[in-house]
Formats: structure tokens, sequence, C-alpha cells
């Protein structure tokens, strides 16, 4: 199996995730934070190590401000569903995920304003129209770093700036980028940062990660149990515990700090130069090739690549992929379809190949002459 | 040319045997008479000498048959691939051997499509059919008249079917005239006999459109797309996805070709008609 759907979730992961993972599952056990033995003391320490490292890699500078989450799904939901109210305005990217979307048109039903700035055709972002946008000041921009459907990197810094300018908090959709970008959260000051733990972080499944600046007061989405201040009835206001509650996943946060620790010992620039590498290899091949079309960005910033062959339907080509060379790439949507109608590939989609850090230049090679063969078994009749 | 080869020949004295038969009515009243029934035999495809399928079929044009059906499936693609071909009638047996690379075809023939619900679906059921077939380009047009027309001489050709009443009749024609008739108790064979005699004799497809007297099914609406017919005529109905499908690979379908009428379920620009 040659595995092209990194943008998905990376696989596979560094060894030490594993090791990591079953050694808290099966060494360590005990719940972080719900008690004084010594196994719960090492569980606990696991996690803040974890949100340590997590922290560094951001550049945030108190580790308590990172909350451990299920998923980047579920850390955009904490932050739209806790921070606007009906009346607020929010501005959203057109090339945003529907982890973003589906939130906000249900916050839409309840008098939330959405507004979609503009993006070219090959997935820019449309700075004079967001300038204009932020006047008078939104409660909230967001906007996604990278694009899961043709790695398009928007101008962050930029964006940051003239957010700042205008006091508007700026929340970032990293699940792209994490592990692969460099993001400085203190830098550019960014309001709220989501980004998933199982994709360019390397960890598994299950792991989501929130950042949420410390004047910002976004009410959490889950309330509960926290193993911190139980005489109290209410939930706790101090963080990490505000928005952390129910048991934690210490297996998947013990094997995303594992993952990270992997991304800081190899170099945030050697994974990202392969990366691209590899995309650039992939856009070659694919440019060879008779009636295929690449949704190239303006300014690439994964190594996601996706394209589209003239009369032959996304999700086809994936299967005869499949089923023909046993390589995996992901088709249709890639659950983006207000970016797909930005990149003009809406409904059908595309046909997405993502690379990662274990891709091998061969495995590229194998999926570029897969695709030849197969495209040569069609002939134009015109 | 023999009437193996004959594009018209019905051949009906070789397809239809007579055999011993009770006619028997509702009050219990009974009278021998012989029928004239269709033959029907199985014939095996071996593609460079694997096993490939057995077909059951009336049991002419066997050559046709074979080379029809393996271009509509992928095995064969230009007539420079068909490196032999050996037609054994006694045994129902037919070789062929292809100088494709047939093993990427091998691995995806009869693979039902898997896809995500993440996008637009396919209309395409088997993963290979999505790959060789493609959007038919034609200039071909034609005239209701033309239509019922061929659909007549159709008929008349059919000597086999008003004797057994047990083939499907298929013929390839241009819009003045039919220049291939076949029939066989499957109306995939006839086709497969069609595109096998215009794969052996270098015959353009993109100018003919094809008369069946069966339904418009997918299948049948997918092996034309694969082969470049632009227009399917029948006596019968479509189906859903033939129809479906016909829009997206540029097909016209006429169905219904009865009492001077024709349906055009799709692709109605390649039918010279005023529509009110």
């Amino acid at each position: 199996m040659i595995y092209l759907d990194n943008a998905a979730t990376t696989h596979p992961k560094p060894p030490a995730v594993y090791e990591r993972v079953q050694h808290a599952l099966a060494k360590v056990g005990a719940s972080p934070g719900r008690g004084a033995y010594r196994l719960a003391r090492e569980a606990s320490s696991i996690v803040a190590r974890a949100r340590a490292t997590v922290a560094s890699l951001f550049n945030i500078r108190d580790p308590n401000q990172v909350v451990f989450t299920a998923n980047a799904t579920e850390s955009i939901n904490v932050v739209l569903k806790g921070w606007l109210r009906p009346g607020d305005r929010v501005l959203i990217s057109a090339m945003e995920h529907n982890a973003v979307l589906r939130p906000l048109r249900s916050l839409a039903r309840t008098g939330v304003q959405v507004e979609v700035v503009r993006c070219g055709t090959r997935g820019e972002l449309d700075l004079e129209q967001l300038r204009s946008l932020l006047h008078p000041p939104p409660r909230l921009v967001v906007l996604v770093h990278a694009s899961n459907v043709n790695g398009a990197l928007q101008p962050i810094a930029e964006v940051a700036r003239m957010c700042l300018e205008q006091h508007v908090p700026l929340f970032l959709d990293a699940a792209q980028t994490a592990g692969i970008q460099p993001i400085d959260v203190e830098a550019w000051q960014l309001g709220m940062l989501a980004c998933s733990g199982h994709k360019g972080l390397f960890g598994p499944p299950g792991v989501g990660v929130l950042y949420i600046r410390p004047d910002l007061d976004v009410a959490p989405l889950l309330e509960g149990g926290t193993g911190s201040r139980s005489e109290e009835e209410n939930q706790p206001d101090f963080r990490p515990d505000r928005y952390e509650c129910g048991t934690l996943n210490l297996p998947g946060i013990a094997g995303l700090a594992a993952g990270v620790e992997f991304i800081e010992k190899v170099g945030l620039d050697a994974i990202r130069n392969h990366e691209l590498e590899l995309a650039k290899r992939i856009e070659t091949g694919l440019e060879a090739l008779p009636g295929v079309r690449i949704l190239r960005p303006d300014e690439r910033g994964t190594g996601v690549v996706s394209f589209i062959v003239a009369d032959l339907h996304a999700g086809d080509l994936g299967h005869l992929l499949d089923a023909g060379f046993d390589i995996a790439v992901r088709t249709g949507l890639h659950c983006a379809p207000l970016a797909h109608k930005t990149l003009g590939t809406f409904p059908e989609g595309t046909v997405r190949v993502s690379p990662g850090f274990f891709t091998a230049t061969e495995d590229i090679e194998a999926f570029l002459d897969a695709l030849g063969a197969l495209l040569s078994r069609r002939h134009p009749r015109h | 040319m023999s009437s193996q080869d004959a594009p018209v020949a019905d051949g009906n004295s070789e397809k239809a045997v007579s055999v011993d038969a009770v006619i028997c009515d509702q009050d219990g009243h009974g009278v021998e008479q012989a029928q004239w029934l269709i033959k029907e035999r199985p014939v095996t495809l071996y593609l460079n000498d694997h096993e490939l399928v057995t077909l059951l079929c009336t049991g002419h044009h066997l050559d046709e048959l074979a080379v029809g059906f393996l271009k509509a499936e992928g095995f064969l693609e230009g007539r420079e691939d068909l490196e032999d071909l050996r037609v054994d009638q006694e045994a129902g047996r037919v070789d062929v051997k292809s100088r494709l690379d047939t093993s990427l075809v091998e691995r995806l023939w009869q693979k039902r499509t898997v896809t995500s619900g993440c996008g637009k679906g396919t209309v395409f059921y088997h993963a290979l059919d999505s790959l060789l077939s493609q959007p038919v380009v034609s200039a071909l047009q034609l005239t209701p008249a033309q239509v019922w027309n061929r659909m007549q001489d159709l008929h008349h050709l059919s000597s086999t079917y008003r004797t057994t009443h047990g083939v499907h009749n298929t013929a390839l024609a241009t819009a003045d005239e039919i220049v291939l008739f076949r029939d066989d108790i499957g109306r995939h064979n006839a086709v497969d006999m069609i595109i096998g005699h215009c794969f052996l004799h270098h015959l353009p497809l993109a100018d003919k459109l094809l008369i069946t007297t069966g339904r418009l099914t997918s299948e049948i609406l997918i092996k034309s797309a694969k082969v470049g017919i632009p227009i399917l005529v029948s006596r019968n109905t479509a189906t859903t996805l033939a129809v479906e499908l016909a829009k997206s690979l540029n097909i016209t379908l006429i169905g219904y070709v009865r009492a001077g009428k024709c349906t055009v379920y799709s692709g109605a620009e390649r039918v010279v008609c005023s529509v009110s």
C-alpha cells in the first residue's frame, strides 16, 4: 500500500509515538489529575510535559493556555460557540472547512452574521476585501492557514496585523499546517488557534489542540469533572481546566507529545521541505499526463496536491488507483465544499494526493506511473 | 464473403431447430406440433491461454462475439493488439491472444466501484467502465423518419425472430441504411458481435447508430460509450440509469420506436425535430 492521504491523517507515525501510546496505556493507565498516587501523578506529568512540548512548538508563553480536546473540530466548536453571540459578525475565508462552516451555519440561525471574504480561483485570500470588511470590526475572524484541498497558504502574518489594528481576535485553523509551517502564537498575537493532533503533529487520533488568548473570555462547550476544585459546583475559571473536563485521552496525549518531539528533532524546515519537494514532483508529473488539470495554489503551504481528469469522476479514479495499484488517495470534496466552489470543482470535487514526511520519492513515482498507465487507456475521440 | 461474414444475413437455418412439442389448451386438450426453437450453447473465451468467461449464446459469429466482448471489456484496444484468433466451433471455444498488457484490466475487471460520501457520486458501478467510457463525439444527426425507417428495416431482417421468438435483433446503421445485422439469444451478445465485426474490419462507429430490440439499459449504454457509438435506438424503453449515463456520456437515447413515434431520452440535438 502506498499511502498518500496524509492530509486526512498522517501514516505511519514515528516509532516513538506507538511506543509512548503503549506505555501510557499499559504501564501508566491511571487518569491524569484524578488522584495523588504514583501512577496518577505520572499520568498528570505526561500531560503536563505534552502541554509544554506543544506550547514550545507554537511559541505559546504559558503552557497552561494549551487545551487538549478530542480533535480540531471540537476545538473550533469551543471557540465559535463560546465566543459568538446573536448579533455578532464573524468573517471567514472562502476556503474554510466544514469544521468551521457547519457550526457557523448553525450559529447563523441564532442571529450570528457570517460574512465570507473572497478568495481567488487558486485559493488566495482577497486582502483588500478583508481590509474593507474589518470596518466596523467584527467579533472574530476565522482563517484556515493552508487549504486542505489544494495546499494554498494564506498570508497569516499580514492578516494577523490587520486584525490587531482593529482589535479583532484572529482564530487560526492550523489543522493542515501544524507541524509543517512555523506558527508563532505570541508574535502574531493570535486570538485562538486550533489544530489536530493526528495530522502534522504525528499523534494518534483522538486528540486536538486549542489555544485561547488569556484575555479572551470564551465560554466552555462542556462542563463537568476536572479533578480540580471538586468542592465547587461551578466549572473552574482557570485554564486549562475551564475547557478540559471528563477523563483526558492519556495515551493519545502521550503519543502526541512523542510526535511533537519528533518534529523538534527532525526540524520543521526539513519536514516542510520534504513535503514541498514531493508536491513539486507530483505537479511536474501530472503536467505531463493528458487531460489533467492541477488546482494550483499561488503559494503552497503543504504537500497537498489536488487535480481532476477531464470526463473521469474523481471518485472513480481514486477507486481505480486503490483497486488497481493499492494506492490510497482522497477524492471528492474533502469536507470543504466552500473551498471547492471557490476553486471551481464543486460538486464532483478532486483527487487529492497528500504525501507526508514518511512518503518516499519512489512512492510518488509509483503513483505517477500508475496514473499514467490508467490514463493511457483513454483516448480522445475528437 | 461467407454466410458467417455476411453483414446483413440472418442465417436462420443455422440458428433454429425443429423440436417435437405438445400444444395444450386450458381445457386439457393437447395437439402434437413441431416447434422451431433457437439454439443455445455455452462458448468459452480463453485470453492468452487463460479461461476468461463462458458466454451463453446462439453459437454463430463466434469470432466477432469473442473480439467484440474483449474489446468492450478492455482486453483489446486497437486492431494491432489482436495477435491470434482461433474458433473451435465444435468445442464451443475461442482462443484469443492479445499483445496488450491485460494485467491491469484483469485486476479491475468486474470490480464494483466503492466511493466515499464526500462529493457527488459516480454514475458507474464498475471501476473499469469509468476508465474506458468517454463522452462520445459525433456529428451524426437523423430525422425521426429515418429512425422509424431503420427500425422497420431491422424488423424485415429478423426472420429468426419471426420463426422462434427467441432472439434479440441488433443492427448497426447509418442514417440511410442498415450496414450490419446480428441476432442472438442475448442482446449483449448481438451488440458484441457488431462491435467485434467493426473491430475486425476496421469499420468506424462514430458515424453510426445502434438499433436493438432489447431495453436500453446501463450495460448497453456503457458498452456503446466504450467504443464510441453516438446514438442508441430501441423499440423498447430505457432505464433511469441508462438515461443518466447517456447524458454524462453524450449519447443519444431513443426508445419506444413504435406506431410512427419515438421517445428521445437524451441527446435530442442529434434528432432533427422541431419541439413545441
